[in-house]
């Protein structure tokens, strides 16, 4: 016999099953549907093949907050191996300068030579964009036996000096207490690493443009009158792969937009007390409207007045779950992720701005991939 | 250093084989810090080992005069 109605798996999916598919579901104890199926194959009937047509249009990017160094954004639309890409590119694959060897020619300060050539390679610097991603190329480490600066240029070379030397200050009184009264340069900070420009590194560092830290006030040491610290130091570009010293961001990191689904109302002081239970902003409280009194079945009837819970700004939870430890809330309340939607939040450490290393990363992932389908292409022949 | 670098020392150059010291008469006088007063001390070779100014019985030795290199890792 024919059956009468096509099976149900035959449907195209409804709204209520896709938000189903897109959401992770974060339960009590556990995170259940954490596997994406939006591939082919996996639902019979379906084609969900990827095209970059397909892509284009669900595809989405909006900012929430673009500062220098500090950028926050949302990609919807896109699956979570893409994302990661481009957030371990950011992190270990785009290059920066960094303090790379360092020449002690004397350091009678307390910290140990190699512990302070450590703090000094962990500095974060910036200088002009021109001379720093297009003037300055790679420096090749040199072989054992090799002479060592036979490879330094000034186009893959930036040299640093630091000389201090700490003195008595005979304005003090001798009674002060501060060292940093009583002596001079009793504490060595970023800000006095001094830039020696050699060659043409005087066309694109000089000024504004010059290589210093971003933040002059890392404190590097601390000396007593007499002690003294004299160093140069050899600046390379490198990747966060190599030592995360080269990492250009201090963290990029993406989670998945929350989503809180109020199932059942919830009403009066349990409304307060859900509230509670979120940060800041994501839960508001609002009046039962008549209308919503008046409707059987909802929940609400003869409640007209009364406060409820309504989801405001699911997006500034935390995800504590915290809701769902009181008895009160109980099948009520629904928290999951949305699977393609990433809130990206990336800080650079100066050397870029933030939305730049984005594009930066996007850049090296198709770079990759070129690289790829040429070795593809390679292997079909 | 790598092994292959390592050449075993030849009678010809300079100290004597199996000699535990150089032979530097010219640096005989040694330069050291006070523990006690931080003040510089040199000593002869069979000097008394104590600071002449204050005495004191702990002497360092000097930090080298070379430059040493290090990475910044
Ligand atoms: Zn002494």
């Amino acid at each position: 016999m024919h059956p009468t109605k096509p099976a149900a798996w035959t449907n195209t999916p409804d709204a209520e099953e896709i938000a189903r598919r897109q959401t992770v579901n974060i339960n009590i104890e556990t995170v259940s549907n954490n596997i994406s199926t939006d591939y082919p194959g996996h639902f019979p009937g379906e084609d969900v093949e990827f095209t970059i047509e397909r892509f284009r249009e669900a595809f989405s990017v909006n900012f929430h907050q673009n500062d220098q160094f500090l950028s926050s954004f949302s990609l919807v639309g896109i699956d979570a191996s893409l994302s990661n890409a481009f957030r371990r590119i950011l992190l270990a694959e785009i290059p920066t300068l960094a303090i790379e060897n360092v020449y002690i020619e004397n350091n009678t300060s307390v910290i140990q030579d190699e512990v302070l050539a450590h703090r000094l390679g962990l500095i974060p610097f910036k200088g002009g964009r021109e001379g720093l991603h297009n003037f300055l190329k790679w420096h090749k480490k040199p072989e054992v036996g090799e002479d060592p600066y036979a490879g330094c240029f000034d186009w893959n070379t930036v040299r640093l000096e630091l000389n201090v030397e700490c003195t008595v200050n005979p304005d003090a009184s001798p009674a002060e207490d501060d060292p940093l009264k009583a002596y001079n340069n009793a504490h060595v900070y970023a800000k006095d690493l001094v830039f020696v420009p050699t060659g043409k590194q005087e066309e694109y560092f000089s000024g504004e443009n010059a290589i210093m830290p971003t933040n002059p006030d890392i404190l590097i040491a601390k000396l007593r009158p007499r002690q003294s610290i004299n160093l140069a130091m050899h600046m390379h570009k490198g990747i966060g792969s190599d030592h995360a010293k080269f990492s250009p961001v201090a963290t990029a990191s993406y989670r998945l937009l929350p989503t809180i689904t109020i199932t059942k109302p919830i009403l009066g002081a349990d409304a307060e007390k859900f509230a509670k239970c979120f940060p800041k902003g994501v839960i508001g409280l609002e009046k039962v409207t008549k209308k919503e009194a008046a409707k059987k079945g909802s929940g609400y009837e003869g409640q007209e007045g009364q406060a409820k819970a309504v989801v405001v700004d699911a997006m500034k939870d935390t995800v504590s779950r915290e809701c769902l430890r009181h008895a009160e809330f109980e099948g009520k309340v629904k928290l999951g992720r949305r699977r393609d939607h990433f809130i990206f939040s990336i800080e650079s450490t100066g050397q870029w701005d933030s939305d730049e290393l984005f594009l930066e990363s996007v850049k090296h992932m198709k770079l990759k991939c070129k690289k790829l389908e040429q070795q593809v292409i390679n292997m079909a022949r | 250093m790598p092994r292959e670098e390592y050449q075993v020392p030849t009678g010809a150059s300079g100290a004597q084989r199996g000699a535990t010291r150089d032979a530097h008469e010219s640096r005989a006088q040694m330069s050291y810090l006070c523990g006690d007063c931080g003040g510089s001390v040199t000593l002869g070779k069979d000097a008394l080992v104590a600071c002449p100014h204050c005495a004191g019985r702990v002497l360092y030795k000097e930090r080298t005069k070379r430059m040493v290199q290090f990475e910044a890792r």
